[in-house]
């Protein structure tokens, strides 16, 4: 090991001494930085994760969609399943209802599903919590969770579904009674905004609601396992007429995912400012080492030591600290992500905010996803700004001559 | 006769100070053989830590040059070979052992082996402490950290040693241990030797005596 790397390694732990605090309070703040990127980028990541498979769960890793109806969907569908890389392809039609039990309305959107491709495409049937998806027919519906709760709704029990065709058919004086559907099931995906909104049905019957005759909307599908996402849909697109189009879910959601994206850019970088302060402390405890340790650093250019050695013992301290800790702010950080629920449980129960965190909170449990790639990135980021921290103090060593130093008494 | 461990010529040196300039040496000339002891005495001020400075590379002359064994070349790569030093207050690493302060010179100097590893622990042994090798600087007397110290400079088979007034910060009588151990280490190793003293004694004892006054050295 070079001497100034051996140096600065005593110079964090000096022999004998079994508790270094300069060292441990210096990495104590870069680890607190780290620990806190660790579980909001977690739970960040967790989010964008789960909301990534509700929306491909729900409606597939590519969406074709015309700008009318897509006539003689069979087809199509056939054309798009023999691209390269298309698993499946299934039709869907969906709008705005209104939907009424005893004296509450809803106004849901109703998604008439195929059910002999559906299940090909989007797994929905992990989804509902009670009844079955296989339990639907023309007449009868599965409600999401939240729905059913806000009408007061249970399976078994019948519902008046009103077409937005009525409005229409109003101006041309027919009468367009509502259609009387069962509740065969409950759904629960576990997205606040889907579970309070959402209506599952029938192809036919959603096509009958919406006056579609055999058109569709459009289709959902469904990509081999590691397909891009873009890549197949430009493919798809080669297939489809003008007028019918496909887009990546990454596409169709762009909107969403680009404020999603930003969120995150924005806690990553306003945590990181964390690190950043802690590595002025870190700088600053290393400014005064170095003027406490001037005879020294004149020491080491009198037993031949070089200026850039020398500069390169202070800075690696600050490389040392921030790896220690990082490393302890990645273990403290994923520890917390590992309690997180228990952690989230414990403070509503203490606050007594337990339904309201519920009913205002998107997920129904705190998700989790971290990427290689992310925790290398605070990983690099936080040991590279300690070790920054190190260079303004590496400087003045090595700008130190030895003469002065050693007489500096 | 072989080149000199050290030959200094018309060196001098002088300090802003003021509006005025303190000519500290005005052409100081110096010849050390390999093996020899060379004392140095003067007043306070005169300029012995100086010229030490000087003759161990550390700082510039405005004029004159340093030899080491004929060569002007006396940058921090050769010195870390050919010069040890030993300073008034020790200046032992804290964090280090003696030991470790000991190695510290051959770790710059580069080869730490197991063979210099012997050479450390042999080395604490001759000046004494050989027990004492995995005691810290704080857990050392004065006299035992100067000690450290003379090891440390001999670690690495120096042609020439210089030390300045090594023993200003001991009382007498470890005083005297210590310049009697340097002297005999460094006969015993053939090291020159550039010894800056107070005390009349210690001069003495080298083979040649020399004054600093004025800014020149003459014999003293
Ligand atoms: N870097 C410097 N700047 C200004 N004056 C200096 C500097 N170094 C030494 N001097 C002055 O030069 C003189 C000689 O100093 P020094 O060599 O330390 O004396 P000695 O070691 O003989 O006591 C002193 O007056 C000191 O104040
Ligand atoms: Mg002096």
């Amino acid at each position: 090991m070079p001497w100034y790397l051996h140096l600065a390694l005593r110079q964090l732990f000096p022999t004998g001494r079994w508790f270094p605090f300069f060292t441990v309070i210096s990495a104590l703040g870069v680890a607190l930085g780290v620990t806190l990127l660790v579980i909001v980028m977690g739970v960040m990541g967790g989010f964008a994760y789960e909301i990534r498979h509700m929306i491909t769960d729900t409606e597939g890793e590519v969406q074709v969609k015309a700008r009318g109806w897509i006539a003689g969907y069979p087809e199509v569908v056939k054309r798009v399943e023999s691209v390269a890389g298309v698993a499946a392809a299934t039709p869907y039609a969906v709008d705005h209802v209104m939907i009424k039990f005893g004296d509450k309305a809803e106004y849901p959107m109703l998604r008439g599903i195929d059910l002999d491709s559906v299940e090909r495409v989007t797994p929905l049937d992990k989804y509902v919590r009670v009844g079955s998806l296989s339990d639907l027919d023309d007449d009868s519906i599965i409600l999401s969770q939240q729905l059913a709760a806000g009408l007061g709704a249970r399976v078994g029990d019948t519902i008046e579904v009103y077409s937005p065709l009525i409005i229409e058919k109003l101006g041309a004086d027919a009468v367009f009674l509502p259609r009387q559907v069962r509740v065969v099931g409950i759904l629960e995906i576990g997205h606040q905004q889907l579970d309070s909104s959402t209506v599952y049905g029938t192809l036919r019957l959603a096509q009958d609601l919406y006056g579609l005759g055999t058109t569709v909307h459009g289709l959902n599908v469904r990509l081999e396992p590691g397909v891009n996402e873009d890549d197949a849909a430009a493919r798809i697109n080669a297939v489809l007429p003008a007028d019918v189009r496909a887009f990546s879910w990454q596409d169709s959601f762009s909107d969403f995912l680009w404020v999603l994206n930003l969120e995150r850019n924005m806690i990553f970088f306003l945590l990181l400012f964390i690190v950043i302060v802690a590595a002025f402390s870190v700088m600053s405890s290393l400014l005064i080492s170095v003027v406490r340790k001037t005879r020294e650093i004149g020491l080491l250019g009198a037993l031949g030591g070089r200026p850039a050695h020398v500069a390169a013992c202070f800075c690696a301290q600050g490389l040392f600290i921030g790896v220690l800790g990082t490393a302890a702010g990645l273990a403290l950080g994923f520890t917390g992500l590992a309690f997180r629920n228990n952690l989230v449980l414990w403070v509503t129960r203490v606050t007594q905010r337990e339904e309201v965190m519920r009913r205002y909170y998107q997920f129904s449990e705190l998700p989790s996803h971290l990427s290689g790639a992310t925790v290398a990135l605070i990983a690099a980021t936080a040991i590279v700004i300690s070790t920054l921290a190190g260079l303004l103090p590496a400087w003045k060593a090595a700008r130190m001559k030895p003469v002065e130093a050693l007489r500096s008494e | 006769m072989s080149e000199p461990v050290l030959s200094a010529r018309g060196l001098k040196k002088s300090f802003p100070s003021g509006d005025s300039v303190l000519e500290v040496l005005r052409g100081v000339d110096l010849d050390v053989a390999a093996g020899e002891s060379v004392s140095i005495r003067g007043e306070s001020g005169s300029g012995k830590s100086t010229l030490l400075n000087l003759l161990a590379g550390l700082d510039a002359p405005d004029s004159g040059t340093v030899a080491w064994e004929g060569s002007t070349d006396t940058g921090a790569g050769r010195r870390a070979a050919y010069l040890g030093m030993v300073f008034q207050s020790f200046y032992l690493v804290p964090e280090l052992d003696a030991e470790a302060n000991v190695l510290l010179a051959r770790r710059i100097l580069g080869g730490l082996d197991r063979a210099a590893r012997a050479r450390a622990r042999e080395l604490l042994g001759q000046v004494g402490l050989g027990d004492r090798a995995h005691h810290l600087p704080s857990q050392l007397s004065g006299g035992e950290r100067q000690r450290v110290a003379l090891a440390r400079a001999l670690m690495n088979g120096p042609r020439l040693i210089v030390a300045d007034e090594p023993t200003g910060n001991l009382d007498e009588r470890t005083g005297n241990g210590v310049v009697e151990l340097l002297l005999g280490l460094c006969a015993s190793a053939n090291t020159a030797l550039v010894l800056v003293t107070h005390n009349a004694a210690h001069a003495a004892k080298a083979r040649r005596s020399l004054f600093l006054q004025a800014g020149l050295l003459g014999a003293g």
